[in-house]
C-alpha cells in the first residue's frame, strides 16, 4: 500500500467518514462567532476604559468645568476603570473563563458561547482600554491645546483632533490584540464548548489519529490570522496616506 | 487715550502658581480694541502664562479676566463660547497633521458655528491668497516648512473671526530665513487694526508695530510703555539690564 493511499484513508477517517467534518466547520463557526463578539464587547468597553483613564490622567480638571458632582464621578469611575484592568490583566484568561461559567453563571442554564464571549470579552477590553490609552496619551498636548483655543470643547476636541490620531497609532498594535484574541478563543473547550480546537481534538479522541484533525485545525487558525493582517495592514495604508 | 471705552479684554491681578512656584504674582492689563500689546521678558519670566491665562488654556490662581464684559474665570461660564472669539497662535504651530490645510481652516467655523462647508471654504481660500499659500489648501501640514505652517496657523485662527489674536512666540522655532515671512502677516494684520498680544522676542516687531510694549519679569509687570519710550529710556532697572543683553 503506498504512501498517499494512507495517506488518502486517513484523511477520509478523520473527516469523511461519520460526517466528522462537521466537528472542524461547527467549531470554526463557534471561533468566529465568539471571536466577532468578544471584539465588538472589548473594542466598545476598552474604548470607553481608556477615555475615563486618559480624561483623568491627563487633564484632572484642566479642561473639565465638571460640576463637583462630575469630578467626583470621574473619581470613581478611574478606579473602577484601574481596579479592573488590575484583576483582568492580573489573572489567567482561563481562570476568567471559568469562573464566569461554573461560579457567576454556576446556576443559571446558559448557552456557553455566551459566557465565551462575555469572558473573552471582558478580557479583551482590559488590553484594548491600555492600547487606546496609550495612543491618547501619545497625541502632543499641543493638539489638545489647538483644539481648545479654537473654541472646541473638550470632547470635540477629542473626537475630531485626537482620536483620529491616536487611532490611527495603534492600530497596528490593536490587529496584534485581535490577532491573540482569536488564537486565545482556543481555551473555549475548558467549558466544554464545541470550538474549532475542541473540535479537532474529538476527532483526534474518535479517530486516534492526532496529525490530520490538529494539523488542519492549526492550518485553519494560520489562514484566519493571515487574512486578518492582510486587512489590518490594508487599513493602515489607507490611513496613513495623509502623511508622507 | 480710550478711558472712555471699556477695554475688550482686562486682566485683574491675575496670579497663576504650579505648586509652591508662583509664576503670575498679579497682573493688571487693559487691552483695548486695535492694540497691538508686545510682551516681553526673560525666560521663565511668566510671559506665556501669563498670555495662556488671558484664554485659560491656563487656569489662573486668582484674580479676574474680563473679555468683552464678562468675567471668564467664572464657574458658571461658558469659555468654548469665549474662546471662539480669541484665536491663539503657538510656538510648535499644532496643526492638525490628519487633516488637509482647508480642513484645517474649515473644521472650527463648520462645527462651531455651523457655517456651511462651501462658506467656509470660500474664506479660507480667500485667507490662504493673502498669505500667499493658496496652492497648499489640498496639502497636509507635514508637508510644508516652518513658515508656512506659522501662517497657516495663524489665518486658521483668523477662519473664526476672532477679537483678539494671542501669539506665543510665534517665531521662535522657525529657521531665521522663515521669521520675515510670519512676522510680515502679523504687521499686515496690525495694519488692518486686528487686536493683538504677541509674546515675543522679535524686538525689532516690537519697536515697529506695537503700540503698548510690557515688560513682565518674576511675575509682575516691571515697565509698560509705548515703544519709542520703552526702548529709548527704560526707566526700570531689570529692563534695562535685559534691553542691554538682548538688542
Amino acid at each position: 500500500m503506498g504512501f498517499f493511499q494512507n495517506l488518502a484513508d486517513r484523511f477520509y477517517l478523520n473527516f469523511i467518514a461519520d460526517e466528522r467534518w462537521h466537528y472542524v466547520t461547527d467549531g470554526l463557526k463557534a471561533t468566529l462567532i465568539i471571536t466577532f463578539f468578544a471584539l465588538i464587547i472589548g473594542v466598545v468597553l476598552g474604548f470607553l476604559l481608556a477615555l475615563i483613564r486618559s480624561t483623568y490622567d491627563r487633564t484632572g480638571k484642566k479642561f473639565l468645568k465638571w460640576e463637583s458632582i462630575g469630578d467626583f464621578l470621574l473619581w470613581i469611575l478611574n478606579i473602577f476603570a484601574k481596579v479592573y484592568l488590575t484583576i483582568i490583566r492580573g489573572t489567567p484568561v482561563v481562570v476568567q473563563l471559568l469562573i464566569i461559567y461554573f461560579v457567576i453563571f454556576g446556576s443559571v442554564n446558559i448557552e456557553k458561547v455566551v459566557v465565551a464571549v462575555l469572558a473573552f470579552g471582558l478580557n479583551s477590553a482590559a488590553y484594548v482600554a491600555e492600547i487606546f490609552r496609550s495612543g491618547i496619551m501619545s497625541i502632543d498636548i499641543g493638539q489638545t491645546e489647538a483644539g481648545r483655543s479654537l473654541g472646541f470643547n473638550y470632547w470635540q476636541t477629542m473626537w475630531y483632533i485626537i482620536l483620529p490620531q491616536a487611532f490611527k497609532n495603534v492600530l497596528p498594535t490593536l490587529g496584534n490584540e485581535f490577532i491573540v484574541l482569536l488564537k486565545e478563543t482556543s481555551v473555549s473547550g475548558y467549558i466544554a464548548l464545541q470550538d474549532l480546537t475542541k473540535g479537532g481534538d474529538i476527532i483526534r479522541s474518535r479517530t486516534y489519529d492526532a496529525f490530520f484533525p490538529l494539523i488542519a485545525v492549526a492550518i485553519i487558525y494560520l489562514v484566519m490570522v493571515m487574512i486578518f493582517t492582510k486587512l489590518v495592514s490594508m487599513l493602515e495604508r489607507r490611513l496613513q496616506q495623509s502623511e508622507r | 487715550m480710550s478711558d472712555s471705552v471699556k477695554p475688550l479684554i482686562k486682566a485683574v491681578g491675575v496670579q497663576k502658581s504650579f505648586g509652591n512656584l508662583d509664576v503670575l504674582k498679579g497682573i493688571d492689563l487693559d487691552i483695548y480694541k486695535g492694540d497691538v500689546v508686545v510682551i516681553i521678558g526673560p525666560s521663565g519670566s511668566g510671559k506665556s502664562t501669563f498670555l495662556r491665562c488671558l484664554n485659560l488654556l491656563e487656569e489662573p490662581t486668582g484674580g479676574q479676566i474680563i473679555f468683552e464684559g464678562t468675567d471668564i474665570t467664572g464657574k458658571k461660564v461658558n469659555i468654548d463660547k469665549h474662546r471662539q472669539k480669541m484665536g491663539m497662535v503657538f510656538q510648535h504651530f499644532n496643526l492638525f497633521p490628519h487633516m488637509t490645510i482647508l480642513k484645517n481652516m474649515t473644521i472650527g467655523p463648520i462645527k462651531l458655528k455651523g457655517m456651511s462647508k462651501e462658506e467656509a471654504e470660500e474664506k479660507a481660500m480667500k485667507l490662504l491668497e493673502r498669505v500667499g499659500l493658496a496652492d497648499r489648501a489640498d496639502a497636509y501640514p507635514s508637508q510644508l516648512s516652518g513658515g508656512q505652517k506659522q501662517r497657516i496657523a495663524i489665518v486658521r485662527a483668523l477662519c473664526m473671526e476672532p477679537e483678539v489674536l494671542l501669539f506665543d512666540e510665534p517665531t521662535s522655532a522657525l529657521d531665521p530665513e522663515m521669521v520675515g515671512e510670519v512676522l510680515q502677516v502679523m504687521k499686515d494684520l496690525a495694519k488692518e487694526n486686528m487686536t493683538m498680544v504677541v509674546v515675543t522676542h522679535e524686538m525689532g516687531f516690537a519697536k515697529e508695530v506695537a503700540n503698548r510694549v510690557i515688560f513682565i519679569d518674576e511675575g509682575i509687570i516691571q515697565e509698560e510703555n509705548e515703544p519709542k519710550e520703552f526702548f529709548e529710556h527704560p526707566k526700570n532697572e531689570r529692563l534695562k539690564g535685559f534691553l542691554s543683553k538682548v538688542l
